[in-house]
């Protein structure tokens, strides 16, 4: 027995001191360590033959050069293009987060209907026949009841071949709402049409002016083109080139600038005005353009000189009298002085006096057509399509007003009032408008007062998007015919964002599309085809590749090639020949004029402050929004890289922080990270607070570009959309949005 | 039942009343596995810690539970290679704390590091510059030298002891048992130190960065040295809760004097050479760096200034001075309180050692950050304790720990 | 690695970020992310726990309304040389399973992810937080996996990350240069994500050692800076500012030193 345990025991010891000598753990151990090198769902991507492709990237209307990486048919890396005229070699977040889009778990992958309520997310999976046929149906219906003007588009852009095929659509088809999201390329078009006469979008020579005089506007935040804006603060940095900027929150741009002017907000056009006082009296102005070139200048340097002296601009505006005086001295004694203006990214037309004041101050130090200036320049013109042939039902709905009143007699200025549109829609008993297309847009989510636009959708009986993702607009239709993505399709891209050179880029299909999707040009050319008839010929082209090839015509081999092409003749501008007003010069009133009705023209029709909602006593303070580029704020919310680059003072979790000054924050007893909840005349939010010492007090500042239903997790049910606290302030003489802020009260909560 | 299993003339409550006490222990235990598993399948995402708090409660718990450990081989130390032979009545359990610390310690890292798996690199790729790699060569070492240790106590069980080869093992493993202290006591010397350099040697953190002497930093000498002065204490500390559980004496008085005197005179000494190195830290070094002794403490409550004068006044100084004296060192209620400020006072030392170092910011556009633990940490930090009371009672239970119980507690 | 030491050619590959120029636009975090295969989480609003290998901090100046400044300072990892070039960076040094290493030949700290065990010490030794843990599997949605790029492996769980100054990107080119008979890169062969993604040009990289690199020259103006110089850490990215105020925020000042430094 004893022999037999103690047999027992060493055989015990012996197993296991032989085992732990045996190679088994040992081995067992490196491949434990093997395993945990190479989990399988720790993905390990294929490697493969790397290849570029240029492109433009579409994201936002900076319109960068861009090339992809490509590891066989993988897209891996967006990079910039060298020596592209818009970016160099630069690309912005949002651009560099571009395959997060494109591969997004949250794309939608074919044509979808709807089955539950709208905005409720149910869809039914149908196909690219049965939905082109019910789209069909739908508008041929509204065509035989003679409602052809009820269809409307709503899109991103008038330029191209795509919005090009749209307009022609609903020409051939009868209708004239086609219609554009606003920007404040729509004031400085307005504005410019007035003062040069033509139309021409302004274009910013930034890259070789050396004074800078910034009204509010985020250069390096987002305004025009951002790459663009960026490198150009590098050479104004190099060349010590002076930037003043004029905003009451210390923005990225005031921060980067030489001098931040603080000033009472909306008193921009004010001070303007002010330093064209001090210009004029001063008699530091261009005196060969004044006399020779503009046709008003007395008149409005009677005015100017009348009612807007130094003393009375501080009092309006809060900049001093000393700022006042050396700002306009400084400004006019630059050789290639830049007045600009367009709030934080000109996603808003703001106030057209002001870009009229500010471009008065251009024309007054001459800068105008000139290097380092602003430049009329006109919008390209390379589609040369065949007329539209239209039948007569197509020429009786042409002939009918626009929803939106633009064009019409009160706003014979405005090509597009997407703001008015809005109300007409909500104002009448049956909506004017009955089928609603969208592309390349989110009015759901980026028009102020968001609770009124899709008050307006709801009464829309037929919506259809072309969205590629789900958006707040894709999730109020009925009927979403998901385009392809972009670097999945061909398009012309002409680009307009400010820019002094006259440029048209080619997106490329990089990638094959990933889903069952369609380009929007394919489906508008199928619709019409279902169509028939004289809408039918309008098309002669087999599909969209078809079209934008002859359309491009020698242009497409060298754009296939590079990603873009230059339009080599385009140069300077000259004052010669330069302007197309009655007078055939530059007319400093020529807002001010419209404004006073065509008559006596007095200092209110220059400039009178905007009023914005709510009434002081209610709402003590001024709520502005602003423009971040790690927040994109148009039809594309961010993707999952950009959202992370959001710092923990502007969002927490799904809170939102507003911006409040420690002044402010000690009258309400409120500090940092507390919660607060933010009313306004338009809603109510819950926010946390951060405090910035860089805001004016009384005022706070929120973020744009949070507050999205979608697309996916990353992003969804993060803050607030600043436009739910919003809503339009219609310009009365231009129908333009001239909104900045909003009053507001505040509670701690 | 049990009775074949408890050492002769000796008396043990009733295995009803010892099996409860397994079971409340055995289900905080398994609190403890329970987290422990969630940290291994699920990932340090349970954890509290962050990129700032890359060492966090556990990396304390470590260090602490390695110092309070200390007394395994400070006491061997004595026993065998100084030869203070009243010792014997103690030295078995210290060294049963010893291995309950550093098994434990073993374990917590086990589950800090982030791939578990792949924990042997530190020995197939090690890298001689680095502070850890000696701890965990040293701490390897040395928790095999204290499961030597303790295997002689284990095979002295008396149904184990029947069977002659154990016995005979057993004495055979007592002869040499000097050798194994002494390598104990030098292997506890290098890796107390080291983990003492951890913090000491991070020169791009100015709150734990000391100069040294050669590779070691100050706090090389200082961690062995509080280890040898406080581990003592834990030992007696643990050995006086035992007493009061059992309501029994279990060693005798004189020999905790000695060990409670031999720890004062560690201790007085100890934090003299603490003051010393905090003194030249907070005016040389620390200035050095940008840094003035308030930038380190001033910031927020929790790691207020109050923190340094506990550490080395109330649970330094005053401990030391108590135990120093023989009225202090006789009145077992002020040698008690001594015996507790000492072990808080190294515990809170290992505390700011690695939190502090980790909460101060350097660059100075960065803020202090606070740390919560989640539950998972709480749980698996308390999982040594249940596990140690556990050892402990079991061993107490079944082994001859004690060698004056039988005399100091005769059945009658 | 000691014959490394007084290799003739040994590169010291660094940054100069001109603090004038950035905008703080965040491009370069994501240009960055993009190219290394950087995991996102649904909230990345604890930054305490998000990994961006290059972290744009926004700096002021501390000034109340309207004096506030603001100033952005983009961070990578610093490459530290350590004291006397020896590549002790705090990093390095301390790393038990030599995961991290100092590469002599290009001042290139690196980090090997499937050797790292996940200890976080080196974490603990880096005075700037440029190292990031995984604290969780980094999980791309599905579909998105097919950006990743093949020239960085995906982490796993458990490992400490951190910018590598694009390390792949050198190797690509050197193999190049090879197959065309050459050893040496022309500088503008081998340029991080970061740098080459910066609208504002604000990030220049090269050899620091040699003459015809722009970096040389401009670490040498009087407007430079490094972060925490006075650790001896020897960072390899230098900062430019013609503020007073942002210079100063690069280190720690006593009192007294503020006082005659405004002098």
């Amino acid at each position: 027995m004893k022999l037999n345990r103690r047999n027992f025991l060493s055989l015990g010891v012996g197993v296991v001191a032989g085992t732990t000598l045996s190679p088994l753990p040992w081995k067992l151990m490196d491949d434990v360590s093997i395993w945990s090198q190479n989990w399988p769902w720790t993905p390990l991507p294929p490697d493969g033959e790397v290849t570029f492709e240029k492109s433009v990237c579409t994201l936002c209307p900076g319109g960068c050069g861009i090339t992809v990486r490509k590891i066989d048919d993988r897209a891996v890396k967006i990079e910039g293009i060298e020596d592209h005229p818009v970016n160099d070699g630069g690309v912005c977040l949002l651009g560099l987060s571009g395959l997060q889009l494109l591969y997004g778990p949250t794309r939608i992958k074919s044509p979808l209907k709807r089955v539950g309520e709208r905005g409720e997310g149910k869809w039914q999976t149908i196909s690219w026949n049965q939905a082109l046929t019910e789209v069909a149906a739908k508008l041929g219906e509204l065509r035989s009841n003679d409602r052809s003007h009820t269809v409307a588009c709503i899109s991103g852009s008038d330029q191209g071949t795509v919005p090009g095929l749209l307009n022609r659509f609903l020409a051939a088809y009868g209708s004239p709402n086609y219609i554009c999201t606003p920007s404040i390329h729509d004031s400085y078009e307005i504005a410019l049409s007035l003062m040069h006469g033509g139309r021409s979008s302004a274009g910013f020579d930034v890259e070789n002016t050396d004074f800078v005089l910034s009204f509010g506007s985020g250069i390096i935040d987002g305004w025009m083109s951002p790459v663009r804006m960026i490198k150009a603060n590098s050479i104004w940095k190099n060349e010590n080139s002076k930037v003043v900027q004029i905003e009451p929150r210390l923005s990225n741009t005031a921060a980067k600038s030489d001098t931040w002017v603080p000033i009472k907000p909306g008193t921009d056009a004010a001070l303007a005005l002010g330093l064209a006082h001090v210009i004029i009296k001063e008699s530091l102005y261009d005196k060969d353009f004044v006399e020779n070139y503009a046709f008003d200048f007395n008149a409005f340097k009677t005015i100017v000189l009348e009612s807007f002296a130094p003393d009375d601009v501080a009092k309006i505006t809060g900049v001093d009298k000393k700022t006042i005086l050396s700002l306009a001295k400084q400004f006019a004694g630059a050789s290639k002085p830049l007045a600009i203006c367009g709030r934080g990214q000109g996603k808003t037309p703001g106030s057209i006096d002001e870009v009229a004041a500010v471009h008065a101050l251009n024309a007054l130090v001459g800068n105008i057509n000139k290097p380092g200036g602003v430049w009329a320049v006109s919008q390209p013109d390379y589609i040369k399509w065949p007329e539209v042939q239209m039948d007569a039902v197509a020429s009786s709905g042409m002939k009918r007003d626009r929803v939106d009143g633009a064009g019409s007699e009160k706003f014979s200025n405005a090509n597009y009032l997407l703001n008015r549109w809005v109300g007409a829609v909500n104002s009448s008993d049956e909506s004017p408008v009955q089928a609603l297309f969208i592309t390349d847009a989110d009015p759901c989510y980026t028009l102020s007062d968001t609770f009124a636009v899709k008050k307006a959708f709801d009464k829309i009986p037929f919506v259809v998007s072309f969205s590629s993702n789900i958006n707040e607009t894709a999730l109020n239709a009925d009927l979403i015919l998901p385009s392809h993505a972009f670097l999945e399709r061909y398009e012309d891209v002409p680009l307009s964002a400010g820019l002094t050179k006259s440029v048209i880029a080619l997106s490329k299909p990089v990638v094959k599309p990933q889903f069952n999707t369609k380009h929007v040009g394919d489906a508008i050319i199928e619709i019409a085809k279902k169509l028939g008839g004289s809408i039918e010929e309008a098309f002669p082209w087999d599909d969209y590749e078809t079209c934008l090839k002859a359309t491009l015509g020698d242009k497409w081999d060298a754009l296939v090639e590079n990603g873009y092409g230059a339009d080599p003749d385009f140069g300077v501008p000259a004052w010669e020949g330069a302007f197309a007003t009655a007078s055939m010069k530059f007319e400093f009133l020529g807002v001010a004029r419209v404004r006073s009705g065509e008559k006596d023209v007095q200092a209110k029709h220059l400039f009178t402050p905007v009023m914005i909602e709510g009434n002081e006593k209610s709402y003590p303070i001024t709520l502005m929004p602003y423009d971040s580029l790690r927040l994109a704020n148009g039809s594309i919310g961010d993707p999952p890289f950009a959202i992370k680059t959001v710092e923990d003072t502007v969002l927490k979790h799904k809170d939102v922080f507003i911006e409040m000054n420690p002044e402010t924050a000690e009258a309400y007893d409120i500090s940092e990270g507390d919660y607060a909840v933010l009313n306004t005349p338009k809603g109510k939010a819950r926010v946390k607070i951060h405090l910035f010492d860089g805001i004016m007090p009384g005022l706070v500042a929120m973020p744009t570009g949070l507050g999205h239903t979608g697309p996916d997790e990353y992003l969804a049910g993060k803050g607030i959309n600043f436009n739910e606290l919003i809503g339009p302030v219609e310009d009365a003489d231009f129908g333009l949005d001239a909104v900045w802020a909003i009053r507001a009260n505040l509670t701690k909560a | 039942m049990d009775s074949a299993l408890i050492p002769k003339g000796v008396k043990r409550c009733s295995l009803g009343l010892f099996t409860l006490g397994i079971a409340v222990a055995g289900a905080v235990l398994l609190w403890g596995v329970y987290a422990m598993l969630l940290c291994w399948i699920k990932g340090l995402n349970q954890t509290n810690m962050n990129d700032y708090y890359g060492f966090a409660l556990w990396i304390w718990a470590d260090l602490a539970v390695i110092a309070l450990g200390g007394g395994a081989f400070f006491t061997g130390f004595l026993r065998y290679v100084i030869g203070k032979d009243e010792l014997k009545n103690i030295i078995n359990y210290a060294v049963i704390i010893g291995f309950i610390c550093y098994s434990s310690a073993l374990l917590i890292l086990a589950i800090d590091v982030g791939q578990p798996l792949r924990s042997w690199f530190i020995f197939w790729h090690a890298n001689v510059h680095s502070m850890l790699t000696e701890v965990a060569f040293c701490l390897s070492c040395y928790f095999a030298v204290l499961t030597i240790e303790f295997i002689p106590l284990i095979l002295e069980n008396r149904q184990v002891d029947k069977v002659p080869f154990f016995h005979n093992l057993s004495h055979n493993m007592h002869e040499v048992m000097a050798i194994f202290a002494a390598t104990g006591a030098f292997l506890s010397f290098f890796h107390q130190g080291s983990l003492g350099g951890v913090a000491g040697v991070l020169y791009g953190r100015p709150f734990g960065s000391r100069e040294g002497l050669l590779v070691w930093p100050w706090t090389f000498f200082l961690f062995t040295w509080s280890a040898a002065a406080c581990g003592p204490c834990f030992t007696i500390l643990v050995t006086w809760i035992t007493e009061k559980i059992t309501k029994k004496k279990l060693v005798k008085d004189n020999v905790i004097r000695l060990l409670a005197k031999i720890s004062g005179w560690m201790l007085a000494t100890y934090i003299i050479a603490k003051i010393i190195d905090t003194w030249y830290w907070a005016t040389v070094t620390a200035p050095s760096m940008g840094f003035t002794l308030m930038d380190f403490y001033s910031n927020n409550a929790f790691y207020g200034i109050w923190i340094l004068v506990l550490e080395i006044f109330i649970c330094g100084i005053i401990p030391a001075l108590i135990l120093i004296t023989k009225t202090g060192r006789n009145n077992s209620k002020l040698l008690m309180t001594a015996v507790i400020l000492a072990v808080i006072g190294v515990c809170i030392n290992r505390w700011v050692m690695v939190l502090q170092v980790m909460a101060m910011p350097v660059l100075t556009f960065e803020n202090w950050v606070l740390y919560i633990p989640s539950w998972q940490e709480v749980a698996t930090t308390i999982l040594p304790v249940a596990y140690g009371v556990i050892v402990l009672a079991l061993a107490y239970r079944y082994l001859p720990v004690f060698p004056q119980e039988k005399e100091l507690n005769p059945i009658d | 690695m000691k014959k490394e030491h007084t290799h003739e050619n040994a590169k010291k590959f660094g940054m100069v970020i001109d603090l004038d120029k950035c905008t703080g636009c965040g491009a370069c975090m994501v240009a960055c992310m993009a190219e290394n295969n950087v995991p996102f989480k649904k909230d990345e609003s604890e930054k305490l726990d998000s990994i961006t290998w290059i972290r744009v901090y926004k700096l002021t100046n501390g000034k109340s309304f309207p004096d506030t400044e603001i100033c952005y300072l983009p961070k990578p990892c610093m490459h530290c040389s350590g004291i006397g070039e020896h590549g002790h960076s705090p990093c390095v040094s301390v790393c038990p399973a030599t995961a991290t290493d100092y590469d002599h030949t290009t001042g290139i700290v690196s980090q090997i992810y499937t050797r790292c065990f996940g200890c976080r010490y080196c974490m603990a030794a880096c005075p700037y937080h440029a190292r990031y843990f995984n604290w969780w599997d980094p999980v791309w949605p599905e579909g998105m996996e097919k950006s990743l790029n093949p020239d960085v492996s995906p982490r796993m769980r458990g490992v400490v990350e951190k910018c590598s100054f694009c390390f792949h990107r050198y190797q690509a080119a050197m193999d190049k240069a090879y197959t065309e008979g050459r050893r040496e890169l022309e500088e503008d062969e081998y340029q991080t994500a970061c740098t080459q993604a910066c609208p504002a040009g604000a990030i220049t990289f090269g050899d620091l050692n040699n003459p015809d690199h722009k970096v040389h020259e401009l670490k040498k103006s009087p407007n430079a800076f490094r972060l925490l110089e006075r650790l001896k850490t020897n960072p390899k990215v230098y900062y430019l500012s013609s503020r007073d105020w942002v210079r100063k925020a690069g280190d720690n000042y006593l009192e007294a030193e503020n006082k005659v430094k405004k002098k």
